[in-house]
């Protein structure tokens, strides 16, 4: 048995050494229920202990590569690069300047834009706290794109803070360690950032592919996607505050697996490969000023006087409507109206005339002609042939001497009031009977 | 092997370093691998771990010790990486005894030998991981076998340098 070890033992330690290896893995890959394997996105004590031992040993000489490196670069631009610092500063003033005033206007625009956000409840778009990081170190392999920065749980970050930088957003905070934190940058394949196109409103998941360039998977084919078109975080993934710069759309291919699909690769804001300075988001909670907060208060108060104000108008517009009948459409359709009572319909006539008939449906009201001619609406002195006698009504006759617009209207019987029974001014209809 | 004799070593060609550079090499290769990457931006195409792993294994002539330092090595990598912590080990594990094995049959001073072994371990080295992390662990992963090729390139044209440089440093008998 020993000189089975000894003779075989570079393969027992192969086999042993691999063996080992191969165990750890399945016990960091699972199962999910769509079928998939994935790796634990939060790793396990063991694997944790063994990834912080790898940034303990690497970090420090990274730390102090990247010091040197700022320490170079500060030696050129504090004191070799400064030629003609002068007349660039002459320049520079001038800039500000200029500058001052359109901050003085875009401060006020910034103001308002600000009001109106906090109104419509896009408060999560604002970032109020952030922490600002130095990148200094990656995996060191194209199959991951993480790197690391120097701040750590020391700074309380967390994992899954959003990192960005001025130009647009990074990656997430995969893993916090003392003193410094792994980032998953949004061009690695197993990230993932909701984010929408700002034109056409398509939402989408991007992700990395093979080649480091992030890619907006799973979209249905779009005409109206074109190159050029910015991209924006959708703020649904609970990481990243909507509104914020990813990238500009590269162009747009199949997705080999599903043929009504497309992938629009992304061409990134943030520079992805050369990060040196980070911002970490911290804090997302809108955190408004004093002068912010009564701004809000106010625009509240305004906006349900407005509203209040807007249902009165509305309130007093009906009322004007059914007080102003020649406004309304003649032609319109009736609305099932419920019969008046007779004291509206004219129960309560004047004396010397009849009383009205109870069921006589709104009608039109002319204006005055203030001219009247033949053919003005009831100034006829001829009267038609089978007409009786007409009346003129002048100008606040009603249209219903016209036959058209006069529907046929049984007599009535007379009401039992009390006042003298007059004839009816109203001319007789051609079905009407005398 | 610390009880070799050096007529031993000297027979069966085996080199010798002094232990600083058996500790601080594969270290400053880790430490490059994670650093410089940030600086070349999209054209690290080179495995420093790899290369290192490689040459030790050949130049020592010891399956076992190929072994072991490729499974450090990849470990290490692997624990920089958001990766599960195995794929990189089992690559470079398999590699470092093949280099081992193969330094034993083969002349490990012959230049040309050294670097075509560099590159062809190279793309192993790659078939390996893509292996174990899409066949055996079911994960999903694009893969570009260009970027490999010139991963395999660049190892190579490292390996010209850095085996130069690594060769001056044995301890000569």
């Amino acid at each position: 048995m020993e000189s089975f070890f000894v003779r075989y033992r570079n393969l027992v330690v192969l086999l042993v050494v691999l063996l080992a290896q191969i165990i750890g893995l399945a016990m960091q890959v699972r199962h999910t229920d769509s079928g998939r394997n994935l790796v634990d996105a939060k790793d396990g004590t063991g694997v944790r202990l063994i990834r912080l031992w790898a940034d303990w040993l690497v970090t420090p000489p990274e730390k102090v590569l990247h010091g040197s490196k700022l320490g170079a670069l500060n030696l050129w631009d504090n004191y070799i690069a400064l030629r003609h610092t002068r007349e660039q500063n002459q320049d520079l003033q001038k800039t500000i300047d200029r500058l001052r005033l359109e901050q003085a206007a875009l401060l006020e625009d910034a103001r308002q834009g600000q009001r109106l956000q906090a109104l419509v409840d896009f408060q999560q778009k604002y970032i109020y706290k952030t922490l600002a990081a130095q990148a200094i170190g990656s995996s060191g392999t194209d199959q991951s794109r993480v790197f690391y920065i120097d701040k750590g749980s020391d700074y309380k970050l967390e994992r899954d803070m959003a990192v960005i930088t001025a130009d647009g957003i990074v990656g997430k905070v995969r893993e916090v360690f003392p003193h410094t934190a792994q980032v998953l940058a949004i061009n690695d394949q197993s990230s993932g950032a909701g984010v929408i196109l700002e034109t056409t409103r398509i939402r989408g998941i991007l992700r990395g592919n093979s080649a480091g360039r992030p890619q907006i998977v799973g979209v249905l084919a779009d005409q109206r996607i074109q190159p050029g078109e910015k991209v924006l975080t959708a703020g649904g993934d609970q990481i990243f505050p909507r509104g914020l710069p990813v990238g500009v759309v590269d162009r747009v291919v199949r997705d080999p697996e599903r043929d009504a699909f497309i992938d629009v690769i992304v061409k990134p804001a943030a520079h992805l490969d050369r990060l040196d300075e980070v911002l970490v988001i911290t804090s997302t909670q809108p955190r408004f000023g004093s002068d912010q907060q009564q701004d809000m208060a106010t625009s509240e108060s305004l906006k349900g006087a407005e509203a209040a104000a807007i249902k009165e108008q509305k309130k007093a517009s009906e009322i004007m409507a059914e007080r102003l009948p020649g406004l309304t459409d003649p032609n319109a359709p009736k609305p099932a109206a419920t019969p008046a009572p007779a004291s509206a319909t004219g129960a309560t006539a004047a004396p010397g005339q009849t009383p009205a008939a109870p069921v006589t449906p709104p009608a039109p009201k002319l204006l005055p002609a203030r001219h009247p001619d033949h053919f003005s609406p009831g100034a006829a002195s001829t009267p038609l042939p089978d007409q009786g006698t007409s009346t003129p009504t002048g100008p606040e006759s009603k249209p219903a001497a016209t036959p058209q617009s006069k529907p046929p209207v049984k007599p009535q019987p007379k009401p039992a009031s009390k006042t003298p029974q007059t004839a009816n001014p109203v001319p007789p209809s051609p079905g009407r009977i005398q | 092997m610390a009880i070799l004799g050096a007529d031993y070593r000297r027979d069966l060609g085996i080199r010798s370093y002094p232990m600083l550079v058996y500790i601080l090499t594969p270290l400053v290769a880790v430490m490059l691998q994670a650093w410089l990457p940030r600086l070349l931006a999209g054209y690290a195409w080179f495995d420093l771990p790899l290369v290192v792993t490689v040459y030790f294994a050949l130049v020592r002539r010891d399956p076992i010790q190929g072994t072991l330092m490729g499974a450090g090595l990849g470990l290490f990598e692997d624990a920089l990486t958001n990766h599960a912590i195995g794929i990189n080990g089992v690559a470079k594990t398999v590699v470092g005894f093949l280099a081992g094995s193969v330094g034993v049959r083969i002349d490990v001073e012959n230049r040309t030998i050294r670097l075509l072994l560099t590159f062809v371990l190279s793309l192993l080295a790659s078939a390996i991981y893509l292996f174990i992390h899409h066949f055996l662990l079911g994960l999903d992963l694009e893969w570009s076998w260009l970027a490999e090729l010139m991963k395999a390139v660049g190892n190579t044209v490292i390996a010209l340098v850095l085996f130069h440089l690594l060769d001056r440093l044995q301890i000569r008998d």
